[in-house]
């Protein structure tokens, strides 16, 4: 589903990503732990391109996405296929980022409308069943700015479903939020697992990694120190690095 | 009292003025957001140009502008191409109200973009929206309230501002009724010209402060 071979990130003079190599395959949930600046959030914005990889190469749904080779781009692919490709990712971040002047509904319709360019009627109803999902019908004609965090989130989630992405990204889907709140994201993000999406989920939930994830990276300094079944990770991790990061935390 | 030529004439003169002022901020709209997108654009060329405009619009005065446009750029195109390129006056006044706002509306407008929080940016983009989608459907439409009161700033300037055509030969509002003192001798005419303007600045306050409650909706 998606492969990161080789893959470099420098910010300037800072490395913030060293030779990733990642394969995720169809119905993985994959999370990714590790300490702050240890190159999580990166590497999921480089999938999706919001951060241009130095060097490496990404594919999305078994297609190049990007090669690149010391900044340049080896293999030059049209900026409409990367577009076409990326919708393929849905994406929700720290800080939801939900549309502040568009309701509830109109946040979840807008880019299928105007990207997908669907019809309305068609856009409204998976719109709505979306929101059903995440348990907030009723909050359909609201601003975000009346919700709450956690509502703020299952919103973002829907409006990123609505674009129908095989995979969803999640950038600390939780961090911003009240704990209590952290429970029905949690919840929503159990339910897209359980029906089968791809998921990849950075994240300092170690319970819901435990329960859900299929398989969990521990990334320090720009690298992967090690990765396998939550289960051995957790229990019996190899490294002393993850050993030290898991005991800090846990 | 006024007679009724006098009230003509000043009527003639609000008009001429409300003329300069209407049409000098909608093209002055139009022409910033253009203007502001260049200053924030990744292209080194249009970031340029936009500069250099904002620079010599803001930087020189305004009546010299109207001087250049008007008297000027005549003189100078019969020099180059043998011919001048003359606009009626108040079309030339408008041309240099309209090209002179454009530059200082571009910096309220570009301050309002980029006042908008990155993620918005970001969202729009993990959605699969291309740059101008996401800076017309999303960042911009929020943008607006920010927007409001500089604009309305920039709008009763630019009114009062229109005096300045007085030393171009047209008789806008002020000038009539300075030349009504000078025929009459009697300085009251003067009331009026301030009545009118502040006439003109109450509505636009108050329209302003109504559209900018408007969208505090969402907030």
């Amino acid at each position: 589903m998606i492969k990161l071979e080789n893959v470099y990130k420098s910010f300037g003079d800072l490395e913030v990503l060293k030779d990733i190599n990642l394969e995720v395959k169809s119905g993985e949930v994959v999370c990714v732990i590790g300490p702050s600046g240890s190159g999580k959030s990166t590497m999921l914005r480089c999938l999706n391109q919001l951060e241009r990889i130095t060097s490496g190469k990404i594919y999305i749904d078994g297609e190049l996405a990007d090669e690149r080779e010391m900044g340049k781009d080896l293999k030059e692919i049209p900026p409409e296929k990367v577009q076409e490709l990326c919708t393929e990712l849905g994406m929700v971040f720290q800080r939801f980022n939900l549309f502040p002047h568009l309701t509830v509904l109109e946040n979840i319709t807008i880019a299928p409308k105007i990207v997908r360019k669907k019809q309305e009627s068609e856009i409204k109803k998976i719109a709505l069943d979306l929101l059903k999902l995440v348990g907030l019908e009723d909050k359909k004609d609201e601003y975000p700015s009346r919700l709450s965090g956690g509502q703020q989130q299952r919103v973002a989630i829907a409006r990123a479903l609505a674009m129908q992405p095989k995979i969803m990204l999640f950038d600390e889907p939780t961090s911003a939020l009240d704990p209590e709140l952290v429970g029905e994201v949690l919840e929503v993000m159990k339910k897209l697992a359980k029906d089968g999406m791809t998921m990849i989920v950075v994240t300092h939930e170690m319970g819901f990694a435990k329960e859900v994830g299929t398989r969990v990276i521990f990334m320090d300094e720009g690298r992967i120190i090690e990765e396998g079944d939550p289960k051995v990770i957790f229990d019996s991790p190899k490294e002393d690095r993850t050993k030290s990061f898991l005991k800090k935390i846990l | 009292m006024l007679t009724i030529p006098q009230v003509m004439a000043l009527v003639d003169g609000t008009i001429l003025t409300m003329q300069l002022t209407l049409i000098g901020i909608t093209a002055g709209i139009v022409l910033g957001v253009l203007l502001a997108l260049g200053r924030i654009s990744k292209s080194r060329i249009l970031n340029g140009i936009t500069w250099v405009y904002v620079w010599a619009f803001r930087g020189t005065p305004l009546l010299m502008q109207l001087f250049i446009i008007v008297y000027a750029v005549p003189l100078f195109t019969l020099d180059l191409f043998g011919f001048p390129l003359r606009l009626p006056i108040l079309a030339a006044a408008a041309v240099a109200y309209s090209l002179n706002s454009a530059a200082y509306l571009a910096e309220i407008i570009r301050a309002g973009i980029q006042s908008i929080d990155k993620g918005q940016m970001e969202a729009s983009k993990a959605l699969g929206m291309s740059y101008y989608q996401a800076m017309f459907k999303i960042i911009i439409p929020q943008a607006y309230r920010r927007l409001i009161p500089p604009v309305g700033n920039e709008l009763i300037m630019l009114l009062k501002d229109t005096s300045l055509v007085a030393s171009i030969g047209l008789f806008d509002v002020l000038r009539t009724t300075s030349q009504m003192t000078n025929a009459t001798g009697k300085a009251f005419y003067y009331i009026y010209a301030a009545i009118i303007y502040l006439f003109f600045t109450t509505i636009i306050q108050v329209v302003f402060d109504k559209v900018e409650k408007k969208y505090s909706i969402y907030d």
